[in-house]
């Protein structure tokens, strides 16, 4: 147990000064529905970020912002030093930055889906080249010992010839880890990574993200499993009807919430978690 | 009584409409699924005036008969557009055009029923939208399209008999300039019947065997 929490303070120190992602003033609009009402986000080099909220508070509509497979109603939003969206309220001075240089700039974010979404006419390994090659045309045998290496560190060396069909749950969210990990994003977008997946299937999944942010990875996450924020997370932000509501150390937001809201959900969190209290007590004492 | 001798007597002349019907069986399903995979996919682009131009396409063949089509295509294009044009081009244009808009709507159809998610994914990793559907759209897209291809083209080779309406010497015509002589429609048209059932037949099971095979492969 003390060890995991070595491991963990050594994952906070991988976070720099360094902003990769600053999202400004997001605004999110479906027909009448107003989904985000103006979400400021900074995230810097090796951070890790969860999002957490009730259904429908948009943190997974945020998350899609990020790399615009949803189109905010205006707001910017820059990576690595570079703006892929901006456009300001009210339609006026909207700056369209050209198809090509949104794909080249959405590849420095690196997606996991709820439904893993690989590509079911690839086996595992094309999944993962299928990035590489296509879109930055890189020589394939070089492309093919990385994947092979990013497969193998998701511990999937047995399995890089199987389609989809043939992998489970927890195989196929790993492959589609390595498949974004294969684009060297500058940041790694997960959409409920664990959601879809049986419960003895969550932990192999889990710890392979656990990994990732101590190898320094930059992470933004959407999850249900306030336990997992808890372990992985720098800090956790609290989503609540299209606003941040919260944010903070997950020590903070997760047991010392203020926020009305917020305590009422994670209140269900510790009623489930009551059995957990000690270990999390301890571990705070020895943050503190 | 049935009378054999008139169909083995005349073999020859039903073999020659066999072999223009097959001609214009396989070059207008050819050039149907040029125009269909065209119309299919202007459909989907997301600049609207190029959706229009492939949805008011499809709806125009689609809605017309196939015969009206052919007899406008042989009969009053020429005079609308000033030019002479032989039967056999009437025919090949009427045919690929109508097939061409049922061929649209498939492919249309088959790209739609991809889940959404394939596309978010391919965008994520950093994909164009023609990276996207060579890689991974029509991949997937294609194999859920056998089927109802294989049906399509099934009724084009049905359609290719009203070829006869404008005297193009397919096998229905070469049938009804036999019974013209021979006076002896039963037969003729039992023959006729009977080609279309032995090669069609056979390959409306094989295209069931790619509907099984198909849904397996998912």
């Amino acid at each position: 147990m003390s060890r995991s929490s070595i491991d963990q303070g050594s994952a906070d120190m991988t976070a720099t000064n360094k902003t990769v992602l600053r999202l400004d003033r997001i605004c999110l609009q479906f027909s009448d529905k107003k989904v985000l009402k103006g979400v400021d986000l900074e995230v810097k080099e090796g951070e890790v970020v969860v999002l957490i909220g009730a259904s429908g508070s948009g943190k997974t509509s945020m998350l899609r912002c990020i790399n615009l497979l949803n189109t905010p109603t205006s707001g910017s939003i820059v990576i690595d030093d570079e703006v892929i969206f901006h456009a300001e309220a009210m339609g006026h001075g909207r700056s369209s930055i050209a198809a090509a240089e949104v794909n080249r700039i959405r590849a420095k974010t690196g997606m996991v889906f709820q439904q893993f979404n690989l590509f079911p006419h690839m086996t595992a390994l094309g999944n993962v080249m299928e990035g590489p090659v296509t879109v930055k045309g890189e020589p394939k045998d070089k492309v093919r010992t990385e994947a092979l290496r990013l497969l193998d560190l998701m511990g999937l060396s047995q399995h890089v010839e199987k389609y989809p069909r043939q992998l489970s749950g927890g195989q196929q969210q790993r492959v589609a880890i390595a498949r974004a990990m294969a684009m060297q994003p500058k940041v790694m977008l997960f959409d409920e990574p664990t959601s879809a997946l049986d419960p003895e299937l969550v932990g192999e999944v889990m710890k392979a993200m656990v990994e990732l942010a101590k190898s320094g990875m930059t992470m933004v996450i959407v999850t249900h499993e306030l336990g997992f924020a808890f372990e992985i997370a720098d800090r956790v932000v609290f989503l609540d009807e299209g606003l941040i509501a919260e944010q903070g150390a997950p020590n903070d937001v997760l047991l010392h919430p203020t926020h009305p809201r917020l305590k009422s959900f994670v209140g269900r969190f510790h009623e489930s978690a009551d059995l957990l209290r000690p270990f999390l007590e301890a571990r705070e004492a020895q943050r503190g | 009584m049935f009378d054999y001798t008139v169909i083995t007597s005349n073999a020859g002349l039903l073999w020659q409409g066999l072999l223009v019907t097959a001609y214009f069986t396989v070059l207008s399903i050819g050039a149907g699924l040029i125009i269909g995979m065209f119309m299919g996919l202007i459909q989907l682009s997301p600049y609207r005036p190029l959706t229009w131009i492939g949805r008011i396409y499809v709806e125009f063949f689609r809605n017309i008969p196939l015969l009206v089509t052919l007899l406008w295509v042989y009969y009053a294009f020429p005079i609308f557009a000033g030019i002479n044009i032989t039967k056999y081009w009437a025919g090949f244009i009427a045919l690929s055009c109508y097939t061409g808009s049922f061929y649209a709507e498939i492919l249309r159809g088959g790209v739609l029923s991809v889940d959404p998610g394939q596309t978010d994914a391919a965008t994520a990793i950093g994909m164009s939208y023609g990276q996207r559907m060579r890689r991974v759209i029509l991949p997937q897209a294609f194999r859920k399209m056998i089927p109802p291809l294989a049906g399509q083209s099934i009724i084009q080779m049905k359609n290719t008999t009203l070829l006869s309406m404008i005297t193009v010497p397919d096998l229905l015509y070469q049938a009804s300039y036999i019974s013209s002589f021979t006076y002896k429609p039963m037969e003729i048209y039992t023959a006729v019947g009977a080609i279309f059932l032995i090669i069609l037949v056979p390959l409306t099971l094989l295209s069931r065997k790619l509907e099984k095979s198909g849904a397996g492969a998912r």
